[in-house]
């Protein structure tokens, strides 16, 4: 992401965050809402997929990790807003980097099953340790308080959630431009050739796949915020899935891809709420035609330099 | 002149198969040392195992008189060593010059990378020409001088080059060794240098040692080699 797109990324997320809640139902600031935390969700699996190249098929996981932490911190423990996306954010990092070791051992096809039965795994988890996540039956989510303020309304919520948003997207475009992110898509490209250049390659594949689900879980605690209810259904195998297809969709390996295919596929997705039936096919459709027309997705080119 | 690198009776493996079994060698400081042999002969073993990438189960590696032991790649590259890994492992979808900056990793000297960028494209005038296209769009010549550029980006002490004429012509292949000659005297590069092309590599070389199934099988002046022809006809295929 050039500097310029990212002022314009930033006026548009400040102007939005003034000016959305003032002008537009609850209905739209909450779809609002909800595509910044799909933006967020893109951005941590455009580290580890999109830079690093290494597969997670375990993306919904770490968000749900990151809800149940910042949840239960603001309901059990009282914690403001700040420490409780913190908290989610690091508890999922370090599932992240355990997950990573994996990555030490295995790559390709078998790194993405792997992943995806850890994402499985803990679906399950969710859904049956009861007394914590409230299994079946969901979780209510207590209201996020800033500042000693509780936050009641999607409106409340936006202008918190287009900040921090801004501030990960700020992130993830600088670590793109930095020594770390060459790092990073060195060892996408070769493992090897990264070594030869004095790379650490385990380190980098460790990092990657911690920060994505730092990310991921602070996704999940910006969730929180507008959020009043969570159910495991919505932390499956199609949820990461929704993921992956944005940030390909928007141009894997290019950060403006990512927020693109966030902020599209994420209204696509909510628009085919309307057509339940169709959804499934109208996903497939999308991806077919963006594969067999613009392979390198529809954003990336915006992106480059 | 004293040994930069030494391997003391070292052996390695993947598993259980053992793919070099106690190779000593000594590579003098300003020296260039050949690594001659058939394909699996152990060559590219010898050269990991120096390079960090597999650990030897027997022996040691001393760079310098210390021993490498336990130390990761991005160490040994910081203690001078860099390689050139065959296969041309460049990173196809950055550019020359991203590639160039990237050799640099472990380095945080900018002016300084960038001077010895411009070193480079002398030395390899092409490298300029093709600056802000993807390395992956080269022709196979082009992407050996830019992963040698790219090696000695960190600076290095002793360059490891692992089949530099694989695949090339043989003009370019000259006009590579010709290149990697030059670096030798101007930049005092010691040189290790892995070759099927034993003639190149014996011509260019002082010293020379030829592997066969991960063992020492002759090793001494590349001249006295060259000129035996037992030694010839068995294992260089000339």
């Amino acid at each position: 992401m050039s500097a310029r797109t990212l002022a314009a990324v930033a006026v548009l997320l400040v102007g939005l965050g003034v000016a959305l809640p003032a002008l537009a139902t609850g209905y739209v600031v909450y779809i609002g809402n909800l595509l910044l935390v799909f933006v967020v969700l893109s951005l941590g699996l455009h580290v580890v997929i999109g830079e690093a190249g290494q597969f997670s098929l375990a993306h919904a996981a770490f968000y749900g990790i990151g809800i149940y932490t910042a949840a239960l911190g603001a309901g059990v423990l009282g914690l403001p807003f700040w420490a409780a996306l913190l908290a989610g954010g690091l508890l999922a990092a370090l599932c992240g980097l355990a997950i990573g070791v994996l990555s030490l051992r295995m790559r390709d096809i078998y790194l993405a099953l792997s992943t995806f039965a850890f994402g499985e795994a803990m679906q399950w988890v969710f859904l049956n340790w009861t007394s914590v996540t409230g299994g079946p039956n969901g979780l209510a989510i207590p209201p996020t308080s800033v500042f000693g303020h509780p936050i009641l309304s999607d409106k409340a919520a936006f202008p918190l959630v287009a900040g921090v948003t801004l501030v990960f997207v700020a992130l993830v475009a600088g670590l793109h431009a930095s020594g770390l992110g060459r790092a990073f898509r060195a060892v996408r490209e070769s493992e090897v050739a990264a070594a030869a250049v004095g790379i650490d390659v385990r380190r980098t594949k460790l990092l990657a796949f911690t920060l994505s689900a730092f990310l991921a879980g602070a996704a999940g605690g910006l969730f929180t915020t507008f959020s009043t209810f969570i159910h495991p259904d919505s932390l499956g195998f199609q949820t990461t899935i929704l993921v992956l297809t944005m940030i390909v969709v928007g141009g894997v390996g290019s950060v403006t891809g990512a927020l693109g295919g966030a902020v599209v596929f994420g209204l696509v997705s909510e628009l085919l709420r309307q057509v339940p039936s169709y959804q499934e096919m109208i996903y497939g459709g999308i991806l077919i035609l963006v594969m067999m027309y613009a392979p390198r997705g529809v954003f990336a080119r915006l992106g480059r330099r | 002149m004293a040994d930069l690198l030494e391997l003391a009776d070292v052996s390695a493996g993947y598993g259980r198969i053992e793919a070099l079994s106690g190779v000593s060698l000594r590579v003098p400081e300003g020296g260039i040392v050949a690594l001659l042999g058939a394909n699996g002969a152990g060559k590219t073993t010898t050269l990991n195992v120096i390079s960090g990438i597999v650990a030897p189960t027997r022996g040691e590696v001393r760079f310098r008189g210390r021993s490498l032991r336990g130390l990761g790649s991005d160490a040994i590259v910081a203690a001078g060593i860099s390689q050139v890994p065959e296969g041309r492992e460049i990173f196809r979808d950055m550019s020359v010059h991203e590639n160039l900056v990237i050799g640099a990793h472990g380095r945080r000297d900018k002016a300084g990378i960038a001077r010895d960028i411009e070193v480079m494209t002398g030395y390899f005038p092409i490298l300029a020409k093709r600056f802000r296209q993807m390395a992956g769009t080269m022709s196979g010549g082009e992407q050996q001088m830019l992963l040698i550029a790219r090696a000695l980006m960190a600076r290095p002490h002793l360059l490891l080059l692992d089949e530099p004429s694989l695949g090339l012509s043989p003009l370019l292949v000259q006009q590579i060794f010709d290149i990697i000659v030059r670096l030798h005297r101007e930049e005092k590069l010691t040189l290790l240098i892995v070759e099927q092309n034993a003639a190149v590599a014996l011509a260019v070389s002082d010293h020379a040692t030829i592997l066969e199934n991960g063992e020492v099988v002759a090793q001494g002046p590349s001249a006295a080699l060259a000129a035996d022809d037992s030694l010839r006809a068995a294992y260089l295929g000339a």
